[in-house]
């Protein structure tokens, strides 16, 4: 019985994934866009900064926070168009709706960094990572992380024009403070102090040290971001639960 | 089956469900009226499983289909595409899922339109698409909230047959309305809701039998006589009996749903 309600909601969260993935693929402007750009700008970043290693990371880490907004959106969208409750309305739970969210959005944002570590290896210069299972580990630590706080930001925002002000700052603020834009050594006194609060400090510092091959410079910093999207996560669970703001049963 | 046993649902000091009862056999459609925030569509939540109630209970015995009253669809995908994902929800894989797609898109005159996003569609292609939604599967209960609102006369007779024939194969279907002719078209019972409990449950024929009909009678001289009574037949004969001149025109009217709610939200009965 356990094994035939197992096979249920596997059947349904494939369903889910598979719908949602047809939504991203109907709606690539955001995802082409945080490909050109950091394409764009990371030669021209090179050419003052010098370090392949900082260029490519730090762009990474900066246009995947920005893409946060589109995993935000994938659940805000489910909001505006009011299809959240008829999802729960069918035979799906909350955690295989979320799940079944959640699979595409991951495998865009690992498309993202893998696309932008791939054009930082044939464009840049950079080393090609190895061994390279740190660099995996890394880029899969943060995309879990980003899934996690773009769920919990769609949670709370009521709007997309919310949507878009606070994933815009966020982005900036935790890209600038984290070092992804100016070199952590560069940064003020004041700024190197309050970096470790910005997750894009530890993207960076964990992303460098993936690119190094350096597995326990990994370890740290993915510990925190795991930390970071396990507790965003269940914000985000808590008030799906809950309708987004409503009491319910599910 | 359906069956809501003393539904209480309260937001802040709003009471929207005070003691909602009612029970939807298998194969019976049961028309819910009531005035807007009678609590309709909270009773609703509750059946699908959105809210939770403060009090009492909602059991339901099956899959639901649900039809909310406004729409809730992806405008970027196809008919198709929708229909697949809710029948996939349903538990329909491959050949099954298929087959239903094509046979509810060609109940509800969507075989043609399968292909078009959901966003190009007009409004009354897609309140039939979210109706469809809700037919995936064949569920075992059907909650319809207002599906005919705004449709055309096509979209709305390819509804309720539809909904016929989800009945007559065995589903409890409560459908939600404003317009109670279609609830005769449908032979359903009626629950009438208002202030958050249902105040008249049952056939339509036994409410509507102690309520008054009107008699018009237009005289040849143009003199008008009207009689409000509730055997409008026997009231008619008593009259032409006793009138002596020739009659220009007779009317007979006989007590309607329409009527039954208007008495009922008068608290008269």
């Amino acid at each position: 019985m356990a094994g035939a309600e197992l096979k249920e909601s596997l059947h349904r969260i494939a369903v889910l994934a598979g719908h949602n993935a047809l939504l991203r693929r109907r709606d690539p402007a955001h995802l082409i866009s945080y490909l050109v750009m950091p394409m764009v700008l990371m030669p021209v970043f090179q050419a003052m900064v010098g370090d392949a290693t900082q260029v490519a990371t730090g762009l990474l880490v900066m246009f995947s926070i920005l893409s946060m907004a589109d995993v935000a959106n994938a659940t805000l969208a489910e909001r505006v168009w009011h299809t959240w409750d008829r999802l729960r309305a069918t035979g799906a739970r909350v955690p295989e709706i979320m799940a079944g969210k959640a699979l595409p959005v991951l495998a865009v944002l690992a498309l993202q960094q893998a696309v932008l570590l791939a054009y930082g290896v044939a464009v840049l210069g950079l080393r090609p990572p190895w061994p390279p299972w740190p660099l995996v580990l890394a880029v899969a630590v943060w995309c879990f992380a980003l899934l996690g706080m773009g769920t919990a930001i769609a949670g709370m925002v009521r709007s997309q024009g919310e949507l878009s002000t606070v994933c815009n700052l966020a982005a900036l603020s935790v890209s600038a403070l984290g070092g992804a834009l100016v070199p952590y050594a560069l940064m003020p006194g004041w700024a190197r102090s309050i970096a470790p609060v910005s997750p894009g400090y530890w993207a960076t510092t964990m992303m460098q040290a993936g690119v190094r091959g350096d597995a326990a410079g990994v370890a740290g910093p993915a510990a925190v971001l795991l930390g970071v999207g396990a507790a965003t996560l269940a914000l985000a669970w808590w008030r799906a639960a809950r309708g987004w703001g409503r009491g319910s049963v599910r | 089956m359906l069956h809501a046993r003393g539904l209480v649902k309260r937001y802040g000091p709003v009471t929207a469900l005070d003691g909602f009862d009612l029970r939807v056999p298998p194969g019976e459609i049961a028309g819910l009226v009531g005035h807007n925030g009678a609590g309709k569509t909270t009773f609703f939540e509750i059946a699908a499983g959105l809210l939770r109630p403060d009090e009492g209970e909602s059991e339901v015995r099956g899959e639901v289909g649900m039809a909310p009253q406004g729409l809730a669809l992806y405008p970027s995908v196809t008919v198709r595409e929708t229909l697949r994902l809710f029948g996939g929800l349903a538990g329909l894989r491959r050949r099954a899922l298929a087959a239903a797609v094509e046979s509810v898109a060609g109940e509800l005159e969507l075989a043609g339109e399968l292909d078009r996003r959901v966003a190009l569609l007009s409004g009354g292609q897609q309140r039939r698409v979210q109706a469809a939604t809700a037919l995936m599967g064949e569920p075992a209960v059907l909650l319809l909230d207002e599906p005919t609102a705004g449709a055309d006369p096509e979209t709305r007779a390819a509804l309720l047959a539809a909904v016929r024939r989800r009945a007559e194969a065995g589903a409890a279907v409560v459908y939600c309305t404003h317009y109670l002719p279609e609830l005769a078209e449908l032979g359903a019972t009626v629950a009438v809701a208002a202030r958050g409990r249902v105040i008249a449950r049952g056939a339509a024929a036994d409410l509507l039998k102690d309520l008054p009909g009107e008699v018009r009678v237009v005289l040849d001289d143009e003199r008008e006589i009207a009689l409000s009574t509730t055997d409008p037949t026997a009231a008619l004969a008593g009259l032409l009996r006793e009138l002596d001149g020739p009659v220009r025109g007779i009317d007979i009217r006989q007590p309607s749903l329409d009527d039954l709610y208007r008495e009922l939200s008068r608290g008269r009965r």
